[in-house]
C-alpha cells in the first residue's frame, strides 16, 4: 500500500487511473473465479482501489452543512461506516463486471491545477457505455486522490448528500451512524 | 403530431412561470407524499407480479434470444431518436442514429442483430424528455408514475412524444402489438436486475436514493454527459 503511494506520488490523476483500472482488470482477468469471492474481491479492492481515494474528503462532502454540526467522533464514525458501505457496494458493482472493457478519455489539464475529473468508459459487451468520472484531487505531498465518483452522470456523493441529510434533518446524526452500521452488518 | 405540440407548448408555459430549475432533488419532490405512496404501490406489485415474471423469463429464455428482442426494442428506441437528433440540432448524432436504424433494420433483420455497434456506430441515446430540456425547460416536479416508477413532469411529457413516434405503436394487429409492448416492458425489466442489486446494497432509503439517481441521470443525459461542477 505504501509503495503503491509512494509510486503514485509523480504520476497524472488520468496516468493513475488509469494504471490502477488496468491491474484491477488484469487481476481479474487472471483469476476470474475472485468474482465469485467476497472475502478475494474485499481485499483485491482494499490493496488496489481504496488507496486511490480520500474518503474524509468524501464524507465530508456528503454530510455537507451537516459535517460542521458532528463531533470529531462521530466524523470518525461516519467516515469509517461510509468507506465500509462503498467497498462493499463497489465489491457488488464488480461482480457485475464481466467482458467489459474500459475506454480511457484524455485529460486536458494545466500542471497548476489541482482539482480534475477523470473520465472514463465502461464499454459492456452489448455496446452501451457507461461512463465512470472520477473527481479528483491533488494533495499537499502532490499524490491524487478521488473524493467523488460518478457513474452515468450520478455522483456518489450528491446521492448519499441527499439521504444523509434526510436522516440528519428527521434524527440527528447518530441515527446516521446507526444506520450506515446496520447497513454494513 | 399537432397535439403532440399543444401538450409540449403547454408544459413549456407551465415550467417556465413555475420551475425553472432544481438544485437539490428535495426542492424538486413538492408532491413527496402522493410520490411515496405510489412508489410503494410499484414496489409491491412488483414484488408479487412483475418481477417473478422477469424473472421467469430471464430464467427460461436463452440468451441469444433475449440478445434478440432487447436489440429489436433497442432499434425502436433509435428510431424516436432520430426525431430528437433534429429537434436538438446534433447532425452527427442524427447521422450515426439513421445509419444505425437503417443497417440494422436492413441487414440486422428487423433489428434483431445490432450490427451498427461492433461497427463503432454508437447510439444517440436522445428522448424527447431531453430534448425539452435540451431547450431549455427545467424538469419540473419528480413523479413517481403507477407502474412505471420514476419520472418528472418534462418527462412525463417526453414520454408522450416519444409514444406518437414508436414504431411499435405501427403494429396493426392489437394482439400483437400488446405483445409486444408486453415483450418490451418485461425485457426492461430484466435490463434493471444488476441496477437493482447496486442499490438495495447501496441505499439507506430506496425512494430517496433512487429519486436523486434519476434526476441526476436525466440532467447528465440532457448535457450528454458534460455535467457541471458543483
Amino acid at each position: 500500500m505504501l509503495a503503491a503511494n509512494v509510486a503514485f506520488s509523480q504520476v497524472a490523476p488520468d496516468a493513475q487511473v488509469k494504471s490502477v483500472s488496468t491491474e484491477v482488470i488484469n487481476v481479474l482477468k487472471a483469476d476470474p473465479a475472485i468474482l465469485g469471492n467476497q472475502a478475494k474481491l474485499k481485499e483485491l479492492i482494499e490493496s488496489k482501489l481504496l488507496p486511490n481515494f480520500n474518503f474524509g474528503r468524501m464524507t465530508q462532502l456528503a454530510m455537507g452543512r451537516n459535517w460542521a454540526k458532528a463531533s470529531p467522533e462521530q466524523q470518525a464514525a461516519l467516515t469509517k461506516e461510509f468507506r465500509t458501505l462503498l467497498v462493499r457496494t463497489y465489491s457488488g458493482a464488480l461482480a457485475n463486471f464481466r467482458n467489459n472493457t474500459v475506454d480511457f478519455r484524455p485529460l486536458r489539464m494545466q500542471p497548476s491545477d489541482t482539482d480534475v475529473t477523470v473520465k472514463t468508459v465502461i464499454m459492456q459487451a452489448n455496446g452501451q457505455g457507461i461512463p465512470i468520472d472520477y473527481s479528483m484531487e491533488k494533495a499537499a505531498d502532490g499524490t491524487w486522490k478521488a473524493y467523488d465518483v460518478a457513474v452515468a452522470g450520478v455522483s456518489l456523493v450528491t446521492n448519499y448528500r441527499d439521504e444523509f441529510n434526510n436522516v440528519i434533518r428527521d434524527q440527528g446524526v447518530d441515527a446516521l451512524v446507526k444506520q450506515l452500521q446496520g447497513k454494513n452488518k | 403530431m399537432k397535439t403532440v405540440f399543444i401538450v409540449v407548448a403547454a408544459v413549456a408555459s407551465l415550467s417556465l412561470s413555475g420551475c425553472a430549475s432544481f438544485r437539490s432533488a428535495a426542492e424538486g419532490d413538492p408532491l413527496e407524499p402522493i410520490n411515496r405512496g405510489i412508489f410503494s404501490f410499484n414496489n409491491t406489485f412488483d414484488h408479487y407480479l412483475f418481477k417473478p415474471i422477469a424473472k421467469g423469463y430471464d430464467a427460461v429464455v436463452p440468451g441469444p434470444v433475449k440478445t434478440g428482442v432487447s436489440n429489436v426494442f433497442q432499434n425502436a428506441s433509435d428510431v424516436q431518436s432520430i426525431v430528437s437528433d433534429i429537434v436538438q440540432l446534433k447532425p452527427a448524432k442524427l447521422g450515426d442514429d439513421i445509419a444505425r436504424v437503417a443497417l440494422n433494420t436492413t441487414m440486422g433483420l428487423g433489428g434483431i442483430f445490432d450490427l451498427a455497434t461492433p461497427m463503432g456506430i454508437e447510439r444517440g441515446n436522445e428522448d424527447f424528455g431531453q430534448s425539452i430540456g435540451y431547450w431549455g425547460i427545467g424538469a419540473g416536479p419528480y413523479l413517481v408514475l403507477p407502474f412505471m416508477g420514476p419520472s418528472s413532469v418534462r418527462d412525463l411529457v417526453g414520454r408522450a412524444v416519444d409514444g406518437q413516434m414508436d414504431p411499435l405503436s405501427m403494429v396493426s394487429s392489437v394482439p400483437v402489438r400488446n405483445t409486444l409492448q408486453g415483450l418490451r416492458v418485461v425485457d426492461a425489466r430484466v435490463g434493471l436486475f444488476p441496477a437493482e442489486a447496486l442499490m438495495n446494497q447501496a441505499a439507506l432509503d430506496r425512494y430517496t436514493f433512487l429519486r436523486s439517481a434519476y434526476l441526476q441521470r436525466r440532467e447528465s443525459l440532457v448535457l450528454d454527459g458534460k455535467r457541471p461542477k458543483e
